[in-house]
């Protein structure tokens, strides 16, 4: 049981590198005279020697680690399900684990806003204490923020960039894999913060309270520094890959939108993150080292720490934001069956936003005291970026118009993107117009707002993309009935959940509170129900995605007729994706375009297109290679 | 095309329609000064400027629902590549529509709030009542400057005159916190070692226990008791607050 031993070597490794950190500290500490037991220092080094230990245990050692003493590598060959459980590189299986590890802290943050609603039915106390509704709203926070920068990036990006460009992995292969083994110990290290008090300071962990609070805090910050670790490493490889691994003949205006939208995302991710990674490492050292970086008493500026957390943090909404459109754009194009409209328009949008996003992320600050005269500049910064912004509506748009609208499940998806992501950008001017922010920031407005953004804009791309990509991951094709229940259950929940939500915000909520004026009861009642309804769509998208995996009727190689080469490979794909390297040819998104190809396999036969369209009646060959796809469902 | 530009223009048009008859509807809490009236303005403004933009988006996608769609993949649309004039038509209208509403409301309102470049806060310097508004865990002490009256704790009421300036001089002895009155709809961080002030005009009557936005509330995340840091508001006529300032001195 390959699986087996590296979980286990993983959890062992792991554990004794925990108790070593600690002795070592211990040791270090007692010969200088102190106690050996200091609990945040402690649990900082065991954090940090754990955490190499199950890397290392995972299989690290192994497939990296012994080169560096100059001994032979290996990997695991570890057949079928067990493949997942292992270090392994193949950027498929990595993207896959990443959903499916994501999917499930989805599943534990939404249980935490179901109980967070639960307390919200009715002013007053009714299942929780200050203590636990601040540990369950903290923990919620950080939960879904880790799924929004990583889930979309690491799951989809990772599967289906490499396809997309035609390459047949990633340019880091390994250290893909670390970046996501290092995600386990983060998960598990956050889960573990009730057991120190809980999460007292939401996922913004503000000083001086995230100095003076309890030693939860030191779990989180050890934790999110090590997933910072895996989203700057993550960004790199991107880069790398995307500039370097394209296949022959993809130049970068053939380039398919979704890739576009990752390398965008790839080095913002590669540029900011270190900005949170910085400020939590700075509450670390006030708190472990006795620094006062955030110590007004001591010469420090608790305002300091916002600037540099903001700095990434607004980055941070186009790490979730971008890959969601890019994803959404794809989907739109291939199920309208027709070109990417303005798709140079598209490309520029992506990189003005990467470009601005650097500039605006004091529009959080509005109201936090910082000098007066940096309001103005970061109001036409915030304002500028509705530009670009609308370009990708633009380009939403234009591809619907006139298309031949095939609905299904992504499509579904994908639409419900650019709905709710209108939503909230108009929301969003509210916010980023100071005269209206002043009464709005960190009231339940806010909250509204981002989730319409995060949520609308990115959860439900990533939905959409993994039934999108569902035959090809699994090699079977989920049940279309199904999951069209789970997208209306689950459009019409979020809508009436988050739209209604902006009235008790406007009306004087603040956000992270457990208890709220009893004139918005009824207002809160109504969310909350909306939001226990939401929260029931995913049994169905979890009962059709593990039904569907075992018993769903095998997929073909191309069933949505896509004409990028994700699609042109066996589904599921070979582990070097494409039996013959592709050649690029032409534009990804010519649908409707006659006689034009988006890829050649040279010594397969023409792969594109795979079946005659309707303007070029009978024109063109089956395709080559196998695949139940032959001849089109024409 | 034309048809389907008209019919689809009809619609969005209807839609906007029914989405500016809500925005008409009466969204806001109590009305206590002059910035709230500001604000209430600004807020109807834009909500009348987003609604045609978010129905755009809403009306292209339901239009094109019902009458693009197909049953499968069997046909290819026609091949608008969307180069040329569109793209540019929508840039600039796009592009209008922000810089209009950074400029107004966005620029002009803040020169309106906003007396100094170098401060940290809101409306005018000086008022004519001054009150020091400390936040601690988890709750606001006020002190009246010149009156040597303090409002201390949770659930005390803090009384001022209507029609006058008052300005918050805000401070924190602990953690961030936030001052918020929604009946004013302002509000400004209390910031460890930095004071931070707001200016507001009061220009209603009203209390809490009418009007339950005529609060102080923490607004800042700051820990344990957070969502307990309030202070209800009265504001009253000019003798009425004297008789009040009286009754707390002799205490
Ligand atoms: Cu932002
Ligand atoms: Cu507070």
């Amino acid at each position: 049981m390959y699986a087996l031993k590296s979980v286990a070597g993983a959890l062992g490794a792991g554990l004794i590198g925990f108790y070593l950190g600690i002795g070592g500290l211990g040791a270090v500490r007692a010969l200088a005279g102190y106690d050996a037991w200091d609990t945040e220092m402690s649990i900082t080094f065991g954090y940090v020697f754990g955490v190499i230990g199950w890397v290392m245990g995972a299989g690290m050692w192994g497939a990296w680690g012994r080169e560096w003493f100059g001994l032979r590598t290996y990997d695991r060959k570890a057949p079928g399900w067990q493949r997942y459980f292992v270090f392994n590189t193949d950027h498929k299986v990595i993207g896959i684990q990443y959903l499916v590890t994501f999917i499930v802290v989805f599943l534990l943050g939404g249980l935490m806003a179901m109980l967070m609603r639960a307390e919200l039915t009715h002013s007053g106390h009714q299942l929780f204490s200050n203590a636990q509704y601040n540990s369950i709203m903290g923990l919620h926070g950080i939960m879904m923020i880790a799924v929004a920068v990583a889930a979309l990036v690491g799951g989809i990006g990772n599967y289906a960039v490499p396809l997309l460009i035609g390459a047949e992995d990633m340019a880091f292969p390994r250290l893909n894999a670390l970046t996501y083994w290092l995600i386990p110990p983060v998960a598990l290290t956050l889960l573990c913060t009730p057991l120190l008090g809980g999460i007292e300071t939401g996922w913004t962990a503000y000083p001086p309270l995230s100095v003076l609070t309890n030693n939860a805090q030191i779990l989180f910050d050890v934790a999110i520094i090590t997933f910072g670790l895996t989203s700057i490493l993550g960004g790199l490889n991107f880069v790398v890959t995307i500039i370097f691994m394209r296949a022959p003949g993809m130049t970068w205006g053939k380039l398919p939108i979704f890739v576009w939208a990752m390398f965008a995302t790839a080095w913002i991710a590669l540029l900011y993150t270190q900005g949170f990674a910085v400020s939590l490492l700075m509450v670390l050292l006030d708190r472990v080292a006795g620094m006062s970086w955030f110590d007004a008493a001591n010469g420090g500026d608790p305002l300091l720490d916002q600037h540099v957390f903001w700095f990434y943090s607004h980055p941070a909404v186009y790490v979730m934001v971008l890959p969601g459109f890019g994803i959404a754009l794809e989907m739109i194009s291939h199920f309208s069956r027709k070109p990417l409209f303005a798709y140079r328009y598209a490309v520029g949008a992506l990189l003005g936003i990467l470009g601005l996003s650097g500039v605006v992320w004091a529009h959080h600050m509005f109201t936090s005291g910082m000098p007066n005269y940096l309001h103005g500049p970061f109001l036409v910064a915030t304002e500028l970026i509705s530009i670009p912004t609308g370009l990708i509506f633009l380009c939403a748009l234009g591809t619907i118009w006139m298309g031949r609208l095939w609905l299904t499940t992504p499509m579904l998806f994908a639409l419900a993107v650019i709905f709710n992501f209108a939503c909230g950008g108009v929301t969003g001017i509210f916010l980023a117009d100071v005269p209206t922010d002043i009464h709005l920031q960190d009231s339940y407005f806010v909250v509204a707002h981002f989730h319409y953004t995060i949520m609308g804009g990115e959860i439900f791309a990533l939905f959409g993309a993994i039934y999108y990509y569902f035959p090809k991951m699994t090699g079977r094709q989920y049940n279309e009935r199904l999951g069209k229940i789970h997208f209306w259950w689950m459009f019409i929940g979020f809508n009436v959940t988050f739209f209604i939500m902006h009235w008790p915000g406007i009306q004087g909520m603040n956000r992270r509170i457990a208890d709220f004026m009893s004139d918005l009861n009824t207002a809160n009642l109504i969310v909350s129900l909306a939001g226990f309804f939401l929260g029931a769509s995913f049994l169905v998208f979890v009962f059709n995605m593990v039904w569907s995996w075992i018993f769903g009727p095998a997929a073909e190689r191309n069933p949505w007729r896509a004409r990028t080469l994700d699609w042109q490979t066996d589904s599921p794909p070979p582990l070097e994706n494409f039996p013959v390297p592709p050649v690029v040819r032409g534009h990804p998104y010519d649908y409707g375009v006659p006689g034009s190809v988006h890829a050649l396999f040279p010594g397969r036969g023409a792969e594109e297109p795979p079946r005659p369209p309707s303007t070029f009646p009978g024109a063109a060959p089956a395709p080559a290679g196998g695949g139940g796809g032959g001849g089109g469902g024409g | 095309m034309k048809a389907n530009v008209i019919a689809a223009v009809v619609f969005w048009a209807a839609l906007t329609l029914v989405g500016e008859a809500f925005a008409l509807s009466d969204l806001f809490p109590a009305v206590g000064s002059d910035q709230a009236k500001d604000f209430d303005h600004i807020f109807r403004f834009l909500l009348f400027l987003g609604i045609p933009v978010f129905t755009v988006a809403v009306s292209v996608i339901i239009f094109s629902l019902l009458q693009f769609r197909a049953r499968g993949p069997e046909e290819d649309g026609p091949a608008m590549r969307g180069t040329g004039l569109p793209p540019r038509i929508w840039l600039a209208v796009t592009g209008c529509l922000a810089v209009g509403v950074m400029i107004y409301p966005g620029l002009t309102g803040l020169s309106k709030l906003q007396s100094t470049g170098s401060g940290f806060g809101w409306g005018d310097t000086d008022a004519e009542i001054v009150i020091k508004a400390t936040g601690q865990r988890w709750f606001w002490s006020f002190e009246y400057v010149g009156q040597d009256v303090t409002v201390i704790g949770n659930g005390r009421e803090v009384v001022l005159p209507v029609d006058a300036s008052i300005k918050f001089e805000v401070n924190s002895i602990d953690v961030i916190h936030s001052l918020w009155v929604p009946a004013f709809r302002m509000k400004i961080d209390a910031i460890p070692g930095r004071t931070t002030f707001m200016t507001v005009k009061t220009i209603e009557l009203g209390t809490f226990a009418d009007q339950q936005s005529f609060r102080i509330q923490c607004a800042e995340l700051c820990g344990l008791d957070h969502s307990a840091m309030e202070s209800p508001v009265r504001v009253v006529t000019r003798a009425e607050y004297d008789d009040w300032l009286a009754s707390q001195k002799s205490k």
